[in-house]
């Protein structure tokens, strides 16, 4: 009981100082206690022995210094409150008991003290060990699960672009990576496992085998980087086309380690060029036709027109002759004929610089049109055509504009014309080429589109002179684009002018005029 | 309505003044005498048919065209030697004309000879 009650007290490695001493007290007075508990039933003297328990108990649980306190404080006890009146030699006796007893309590205690030090820094050692080890999982999971995700970008980014990756080693190595990818590229199940290279090459479509081994061969022994395109015929028979590009991995002497490369699928890249390239050439026979139409009509009206001044002047030159011809030559006549002539070639000369009176009684279908439509409809269209040279094109049109009475079509030839026109001036410029589309209501009662680009801009002195019919400065050009443009938008009660676009390039506008009530 | 070829007039059917007009002086140089109107329907109008001896007709004017012209005379049992001068002559229509009965064909812009030849073979028929 003694014993239960200092342990629980005693629990614990940092014990006070007051408590530390008060063990020491307390034991001793507990002894005392204890021993006045058997005096009273009258039991043998036992205080010596609960003393020698108290000593040992506040050595073992206090340490050296209290233990020692409660060696003196038995002894005074002893003397004083039990035997005072035992001999010097006894009570010098029984000190010498407490005393060797104490000596050896510390001995003890200090034994037991440095197997305490030992196990704790021991513990310490551990627990250390154990935190390192925790950290070192705990930055390995990060490591790994920052290794995962960068590998699932990296799955998905080649699933999206169609691209695999792999490393092969020529005989008598074989394939030693192929991502899942491949797999999918090659037609291949990655239940199958790694396939092998012999498995790689019956994949391909049987036209190209021989070619891709070649390459892959002359690799191998130049040491050198390979690409090639080829053909994979699935298992359900589909045929795919692919690209694949190796590069050498050399070891420290420079022998050839392995190749590591990719496969890409090009099929959708091959079918989309494909798809737009005859989208161009569709582009490119419908401006071709609709230019075509135009001439073709305007040449018809041209020769009609232009033939009969000819046809009188033709006449007045042949009764020139005829009256100059006679036996009996009459001057008068022929210079009257002759005058004729010259009226009718100028008349001539007129109607061909006078195109416009053609575009006028051309077949016209106006209707009221949405001008931003008709804008938007040719850049769709020609959207291909700007991609193909690099231009970028800028739209800013005006919101809310009235319709306009026009002829859509012809309206249509103007803007591509325009827009044609730019991008020629632009084919061959280094510098940003860029095409910009606008559409305002100006003056209240005009719509006007401007096209404005960053080519060669205008020819210097000949401003005026572009809209002369047959004047062109390109190469294969015909001159009658900006001609035929302006007697259509002039046909249309509107304007159409040339301005250089600072600093670079030149800038075309026109004008329709907005009818009186305007549906807005 | 039936037509005697009474007189010896050269009418000349075109839309265009200037064409209408040097033609006349040209027949004029050569000593032929005309008679110019604008359109068809003037020179139906005019009555003057009867004694046309040859007609120089456009083909492409505004109302009846010189082949209708043609048609007309046709059926009102007229038929007048007719000479066509067109700027839009293909086959085609030269074939019709000839057909239904024109002496020649010709395309603006004409061959003076050629027509006064054929003027002439048409007055002496």
């Amino acid at each position: 009981m003694n014993q239960t009650v200092k342990s629980k007290w005693a629990t614990g490695p940092a014990i006070s100082i007051a408590r530390r001493y008060g063990l020491a007290f307390v034991s001793v007075a507990a002894a005392l206690g204890l021993a006045r508990v058997f005096m009273h039933f009258h039991l043998p003297q036992p205080f010596s022995a609960f003393a020698l328990s108290a000593i040992a108990l506040t050595f073992w649980y206090a340490g050296t210094a209290p233990g020692i306190l409660a060696a003196v404080l038995s002894s005074i006890v002893r003397d004083y409150l039990f035997e005072p009146n035992t001999s010097t030699e006894s009570r010098l006796l029984f000190d010498l008991v407490f005393l060797v007893f104490a000596l050896l309590m510390t001995r003890v205690a200090r034994a037991r003290n440095q197997l305490e030090l030992r196990v704790a820094e021991r513990t310490a050692e551990l627990t250390q060990l154990n935190d390192d080890l925790k950290r070192e999982i705990a930055k390995h999971n990060r490591v790994e699960a920052e290794l995962r995700l960068s590998e699932a970008y990296l799955a998905e980014a080649q699933r999206l672009s169609h691209t695999g990756s792999w490393a092969w080693s020529p005989p008598p190595g074989d394939i030693r990576y192929w991502s899942e990818e491949c797999y999918r590229v090659q037609g291949f199940d990655p239940k199958g496992g790694q396939p092998r290279f012999e498995e790689f090459l019956q994949r391909v479509h049987p036209d190209d085998q021989a070619r891709i081994a070649e390459v892959i061969e002359r690799a191998v022994r130049k040491k050198e980087e390979f690409e090639f395109d080829y053909r994979i015929i699935h298992p359900g028979g589909e045929i795919r086309y692919a690209r694949s590009i190796g590069h050498p991995i050399l070891g420290p002497s420079g022998d050839l380690v392995e190749f590591v490369g990719t496969i890409i699928d090009v099929t959708d890249r091959r079918q989309a060029e494909k798809e737009r390239e005859r989208l161009r050439e569709a582009q490119a026979d419908l401006a071709h036709a609709s230019r075509m139409t135009t001439m073709g009509e305007l040449t018809a009206s041209l020769a009609h027109e232009v033939n009969q001044p000819i046809t009188a002047a033709v006449n007045g030159a042949s009764t020139c002759i005829r009256w100059l011809t006679r036996d009996d030559p009459d001057l008068a006549e022929a210079r009257e004929a002759a005058a004729g002539v010259i009226r009718n070639a100028k008349r001539a000369a007129d109607i061909i610089n006078r195109i416009r009176s053609i575009s006028k009684k051309g077949e016209s279908n106006r209707q009221l049109i949405d001008i931003n439509e008709v804008i938007r409809e040719i850049i769709a269209l020609l959207g291909n055509e700007a991609h193909r040279y690099s231009i970028s094109i800028l739209t800013d049109l005006g919101a809310n504009l009235p319709k306009v009475m026009a002829d859509s079509v012809q309206v249509q030839q103007v803007i591509m014309n325009l827009i044609m026109n730019s991008f020629d001036a632009m084919k061959d410029v280094d510098r940003k080429r860029e095409l910009a589309i606008r559409s305002r209501r100006t003056e209240d009662q005009y719509l006007t589109i401007s096209v404005t680009d960053t080519g060669v801009g205008l020819p210097s002195e000949q401003t005026n002179r572009i809209f002369d019919a047959f004047f062109t400065t390109k190469p294969h050009g015909i001159g009658m684009g900006l001609r035929i443009s302006r007697s259509i938008v002039e046909s249309h009660g509107g304007r159409l002018w040339a301005a250089d676009n600072s600093p670079h390039g030149a800038s075309f506008s026109f004008t329709l005029p907005v009818p009186v009530e305007a549906p807005e | 309505m039936s037509c005697h070829k009474a007189g010896k007039l050269v009418a000349i059917v075109d839309d265009d003044d200037s064409v209408r007009g040097t033609l006349q002086e040209l027949l004029r140089s050569a000593g032929l005498a005309s008679r110019a109107f604008e359109s068809a329907e003037g020179f139906l109008a005019s009555g003057h048919q009867q004694e046309t001896a040859c007609l120089i007709t456009d083909i492409r004017m505004p109302g009846m065209s010189g082949l209708e012209l043609q048609a007309r005379l046709n059926a009102e049992r007229c038929r007048i030697p007719t000479i066509f001068i067109t700027a839009h002559g293909d086959e085609e229509m030269r074939f019709q004309a000839l057909r239904a009965g024109a002496v020649e064909f010709l395309p603006k812009p004409f061959d003076d000879e050629v027509l006064i030849e054929s003027v002439r073979a048409a007055l002496e028929r």
